[in-house]
């Protein structure tokens, strides 16, 4: 069975042979400083060209970190083309938003929407264009920043949180307006030859939201997302950050095809509570950049026992992660009978 | 008019309530009438941000919640000040806190910043995205007894590990303790790189601060 036919049917909740072992990209980074230093393509210059970006994602499987190339490699694209300035940061760090675009969700008609035809966002539309060219057993997944953790880095986190219930009506019409540009971002990637979309929104966790608003705002409008891209017969993946033990009920409400949580989601803890979903993680990124090729394995092994479809880094690789223990964690997923 | 009571309470509940504008409203009755200042803030304010507190603990507010309560606090704290009395000698003990680099994300931050402030430390707040030598610079200067480091990439968690060999090589390390916390940061982690402290929330981290320096 080849990896994009896995990956496909695990996502529909179909049997497999083995789970698939994968790492989506943008917030779920997957590229090391190892991986770059192999391939000799480097951040942040794989950010901004399309040829660069699509090799250093080929180079993700062809050096068996794991099985899919993805793209892009951060999470600020979205908001960049939204208005926000980002620094591109270095080969260490991610780039990050150092200057928003608006000060209020009031002010959100004076915003320009995402242009496909230029900058970063065609960088990436380019890069997976090149891969649905030269990529052929490998899932090609593109990756959307999520609509809260978009909105919130267009505005000052702080600002935006509040004013979800200072300013409700106005955040609802802020949110509309992100999701409706993610919506034609993600379109714009399938189109291109993504054969499966993931959506993390780090920043919509129960955590800071509570139940109520993680419903109102989070659910919602990623719902409205995964929706507007519905016609398109994509396979979705949501990431979410943080507790779930608040937010179980709300999340079963999310119309992905899976569900992908960080380390602090005990997946047999998700498996009992979201009995009928397709499940993807979480194997410990700590435990990948720190612990041993042993403790990689034994984590993976546990993952899967745990009730794991899909087995994937819990959250973003650190950039000093070793080879060897990313490659270990592949070879025991291949190695496992399901 | 409005008892000293009535008042603490309207003050209390208003923070609880989030009801910035009621909050500073009741300052300013609470000045008029001639009330001591100091104690709106201890048995007004921060009584409402402390029981803010418990019911994060308990679940019933979230981060927006708290947010939202710490602007109430604040726009009480802002009529109050010019009123308070003369600092005396009672040395608060301080703080630097910050983003470190490479990072922009700071609710978590800005959180543990409300709570210490709340608990009576001085924060020297350095934002976000902090070069790592500046977290240094600035407890040396300032003389600061704690350094509290936050980050929510896994990406930048190395930093932290270089500023404490950074108080290390500036002779520093036994004189402040260091804090951790974050998303991807966690007790293991805390003790690898031979941090002071780790801990999961804003309510937890006034707890560790305070066994740290020792303070009841």
């Amino acid at each position: 069975m080849n990896p994009k036919k896995r990956l496909k049917m695990s996502l529909n909740g179909e049997r497999v042979d083995r789970p698939p072992c994968i790492c989506p990209g943008g917030m779920m980074n997957m590229v090391t400083a190892e991986l770059m230093e192999r391939v000799g393509i480097y951040l942040p210059e794989a950010h901004t060209d399309a040829r660069k970006m699509a090799n250093l994602a080929k180079a993700v499987y062809e050096q068996g970190c794991f099985e899919n190339c993805g793209v892009p490699f951060c999470m600020t694209i979205e908001a960049e083309e939204m208005g926000a300035r980002v620094d591109l940061g270095s080969q260490i760090y991610e780039p990050h938003v150092v200057k928003y675009a608006i000060d209020s969700v009031s002010d959100y008609e004076k915003l320009s929407g995402i242009d496909l035809t230029k900058g970063r966002a065609k960088v990436v539309l380019d890069a997976i264009g090149i891969l649905k060219e030269e990529v052929k057993d490998m899932p090609i997944i593109g990756n959307l920043t999520g609509p809260i953790s978009t909105a919130s880095s267009v505005i000052e986190p702080v600002v935006f949180y509040k004013e979800l219930r200072k300013k409700n009506a106005e955040a609802h019409a802020y949110m509309n307006f992100v999701t409706e540009q993610l919506i034609a971002f993600g379109r714009a990637q399938v189109e291109a030859g993504a054969d499966v979309i993931t959506i993390a929104d780090p920043s919509g966790t129960g955590e800071i939201l509570g139940p109520r608003f993680f419903k109102e705002f989070a659910v919602r409008y990623i719902n409205q997302l995964l929706d507007g891209l519905a016609d398109l017969h994509v396979e979705t993946i949501v990431h979410i950050c943080g507790h779930m033990k608040n937010v179980y009920k709300e999340v079963s409400e999310v119309h992905s095809n899976a569900l992908s949580f960080d380390s602090a989601v005990p997946m047999m803890d998700a498996r009992k509570n979201l009995a009928d979903r397709v499940l993807m993680g979480n194997v410990s990124t700590y435990t990948l950049e720190f612990g041993s090729e042993e403790a990689v394995r034994r984590l993976a092994g546990n993952c899967i026992k745990c009730g794991s479809d899909i087995v994937s880094p819990a959250c973003g690789l650190g950039m000093s992660s070793p080879l060897r223990n990313i490659q270990a964690l592949l070879s025991s997923v291949e190695e496992s009978d399901g | 008019m409005s008892t000293k009571e009535e008042l603490l309470k309207r003050l209390s509940e208003g923070v609880l309530e989030m009801e910035e504008d009621d909050v500073a409203e009741a300052a300013q009755e609470y000045i008029d009438a001639g009330y001591p200042a100091l104690d709106a803030i201890n048995q007004g304010l921060i009584d409402g941000m402390n029981q803010a507190s418990e019911l994060f603990e308990e679940e019933e507010y979230f981060v927006t919640d708290l947010l939202l309560c710490s602007d109430a606090m604040y726009a009480g704290i802002n009529v109050l000040r010019p009123y308070l009395p003369e600092e005396k000698n009672d040395v608060k003990h301080k703080c630097v806190i910050g983003v470190v680099e490479g990072d922009t994300h700071d609710i978590g931050k800005n959180l543990v910043k409300i709570m210490l402030e709340t608990a009576g430390f001085e924060m020297i707040d350095l934002g976000r995205d902090v070069p790592l030598q500046k977290f240094v610079d600035t407890a040396k200067e300032r003389e600061a007894e704690l350094i509290c480091l936050s980050t929510l990439m896994t990406t930048t968690m190395p930093g932290m590990e270089e500023i404490i060999h950074l108080l290390e090589k500036e002779g520093l390390r036994d004189k402040v303790k260091v804090m951790i916390g974050g998303g991807p940061v966690s007790q293991n982690y805390a003790d690898k790189i031979g941090a002071d402290g780790y801990s999961t929330t804003a309510v937890e981290a006034v707890k560790l601060a305070k066994r740290l320096l020792a303070i009841a």
